[in-house]
């Protein structure tokens, strides 16, 4: 045994040694090349994930170095220690695709999702390679809280497994929202749509004590339009700019510095953002040809990214007025460490708010409020993780206080971190967390399987009325 | 040159593959466009006149009257080309009525 991790170690340390950013280029042009991507288009995907980590290292290093002094300047003036700097998804997303176990997830999802069509458990070919990052961040944070590489496997598959089948489950709400014929192949694995069966239960409570609530929505097209590039990404980064300027009494000339860096930063994130995408884009290609090509041209549900449902207006109205409560709530839900800004357009909370409610704006509003706790606290876990991963890919600049972390404020996924923390921690074998891992998977599997449940009666009901037209 | 607006979420996945592919099919086909990609959030009546085409990934509400053409780019998402084909053939008709 010994022998074989020496063997190993011999080959790997080298690469390993060289840094993440040209270990995942080697790596990924070498996983794109056994799916038959084409040489010159496999090294192009992987060189443009090295330069996405790279870049997304630099910026973190200019908003956080910007931004550290006002906030230590913030915590003493307002007595408020948010100390965790929210820097939006991208940057996670880089981050977790610079480790090498995101392709190790997603191999395993891989054939997880071709097991479950080939015995027909599922109708859904997830061909959104690139959101693994989500159920790998959950793998990698189970094995940060003390779990070994084989149960955080497990803990992603079952959490992958319950994607696959919620795919199924949403199919025909959303040929409703979308007004899309029976034919329409489109749905998604989304890891977001994993907080439905929360949402349900408050949905629930909602009929029975507050339909009349439902009678004061209002169209949320129209505000949109009136919010116009209020609410886009530089406006938000001008914004907390003052905000944490003023706070932390700061001079004119540095609310100036601090708004625009923040401004310029959130801009920088998705465009960055947008290289990585690309460069996984070969190899999602090579997988979906691989996987057609073992279904025989079998009529299926395609797994996108949950974005076809950015039409429908209602998820930016929510997330536009859940913005300034999430704030509200930030700075006095006991155990929050995050101040939101990279995250505060929640567009991994509304999705799965307007699924269930399908559309209801007040009822996707008062429940969003009720969740986003769940979200900063989860974000607030994850945070030593997430600046340890950062500091091992190389995306964390040095010059930074060790106090400094950084996080996201509205990860999908939330519960699933909890799971992760117990998990974890009941892999190290301590008796109450063992207990507390088996309770929590055991309520989340039932809650899940209640909101199965209502779903098909759901489905049940779209079809009756298909049939009566 | 024509003007394609692209659109999704993020403004970083769907829309880019949407952008990717439509750019690359009609160079193929000997047209000259070019696609830009936007958060669906971001865009406004201002925005959506300087283009010829609009390719959200489906049916969407914006709070306003789209004053051009649009056609829906989803199945470019499913990653086979026969189900592309139909979108690309919308979108080539779209360019020639243009």
């Amino acid at each position: 045994m010994t022998q074989i991790v020496d063997f190993a170690n011999s080959i790997f340390k080298p690469l390993i040694d060289l840094g993440a950013a040209p270990l995942m280029m080697i790596v990924l042009t070498l996983i794109a090349l056994i799916f038959r991507v084409k040489f010159s288009k496999a090294l192009e995907g992987g060189i443009k994930l090295a330069i996405a980590l790279t870049a997304i290292g630099s910026v973190i290093g200019i908003l956080t170095t910007t931004f550290q002094s006002a906030l230590t300047a913030f915590v003493k003036s307002t007595g408020i220690s948010l100390s965790v700097t929210d820097v939006g998804w991208a940057p996670l997303a880089t981050i977790t695709w610079g480790s090498p176990y995101t392709l190790f997830f997603l191999m395993i999802m891989l054939i997880v999702n071709l097991i479950m069509l080939v015995w027909n458990k599922t109708n859904t070919l997830d061909v959104d390679i690139f959101d693994i990052w989500h159920l790998s961040f959950i793998g990698l944070l189970t094995m940060f809280f003390g779990a070994n590489i084989f149960i955080a496997t497990i803990l992603v598959v079952f959490v992958g497994i319950l994607k696959i089948i919620n795919s199924d489950l949403m199919k025909p709400t959303f040929n409703d929202l979308m007004g899309a014929p029976e034919s329409n192949p489109m749905t998604t694995t989304h890891m977001n749509y994993m907080m439905n069966p929360f949402i349900m239960i408050f949905d629930k409570i909602f009929d029975v004590l507050f339909p009349w609530l439902d009678r004061f929505d209002f169209d949320a097209a129209t505000l949109n339009r009136k919010i116009g590039f209020w609410g886009s990404k530089f406006a938000i980064g001008i914004y907390l700019g003052i905000f944490i300027g003023l706070l932390s009494h700061q001079g004119m000339k540095e609310i100036f510095v601090l708004s625009f860096t923040a401004a310029f930063t959130l801009e920088l994130f998705s465009i960055i953002g947008s290289w990585f995408i690309a460069a996984v884009e070969p190899l999602s290609q090579g997988i979906t040809d691989f996987a057609n090509s073992k279904l025989e041209g079998r009529e299926l549900n395609v797994g996108l990214d949950w974005p076809f449902l950015a039409g429908r207006a209602e998820i930016w109205a929510a997330a536009n007025v859940l913005a300034p409560i999430m704030l509200l709530e930030a700075l006095v839900l006991p155990g929050n460490k995050i101040l939101p800004l990279g995250g505060i357009i929640a567009m991994g909370v509304t999705p799965a708010l307007l699924v269930v409610t399908r559309g209801k704006i007040i009822r996707m509003i008062v429940i969003g409020t009720i969740e986003l706790p769940l979200f900063l606290w989860a974000g607030t876990l994850s945070a030593p993780f997430i600046t340890q991963t950062a500091k091992a890919v190389g995306a964390f600049p040095k010059g930074l206080s060790a106090s400094t972390l950084i996080s996201h404020s509205t990860m999908e996924g939330p519960i699933e971190k909890f799971l992760a923390y117990l998990v974890g921690n009941a892999s190290k074998g301590q008796i109450e967390f063992i207990i507390y891992a088996i309770l929590a998977l055991a309520a989340y599997l039932l809650v899940f399987m209640w909101y199965a449940h209502e779903m098909k009666k759901r489905n049940i009901a779209y079809k009756e009325a298909a049939e009566a037209k | 040159m024509f003007k394609i607006l692209a659109a999704c979420g993020a403004g970083v996945n769907s829309s880019h593959q949407i952008k990717d592919a439509l750019e690359t099919e009609m160079k193929n086909r000997g047209y000259d466009v070019q696609c830009d990609a936007v958060m669906v959030k971001d865009i406004t009546e201002d925005m959506i006149g300087n283009y010829d085409l609009f390719t959200p990934i489906s049916k969407t509400d914006l709070g306003f009257n789209i004053s051009i053409p649009e056609v829906d780019a989803g199945p470019i998402l499913y990653r086979m080309p026969a189900m592309a084909k139909p979108v690309y053939d919308q979108v080539e008709e779209a360019i020639k009525n243009s």
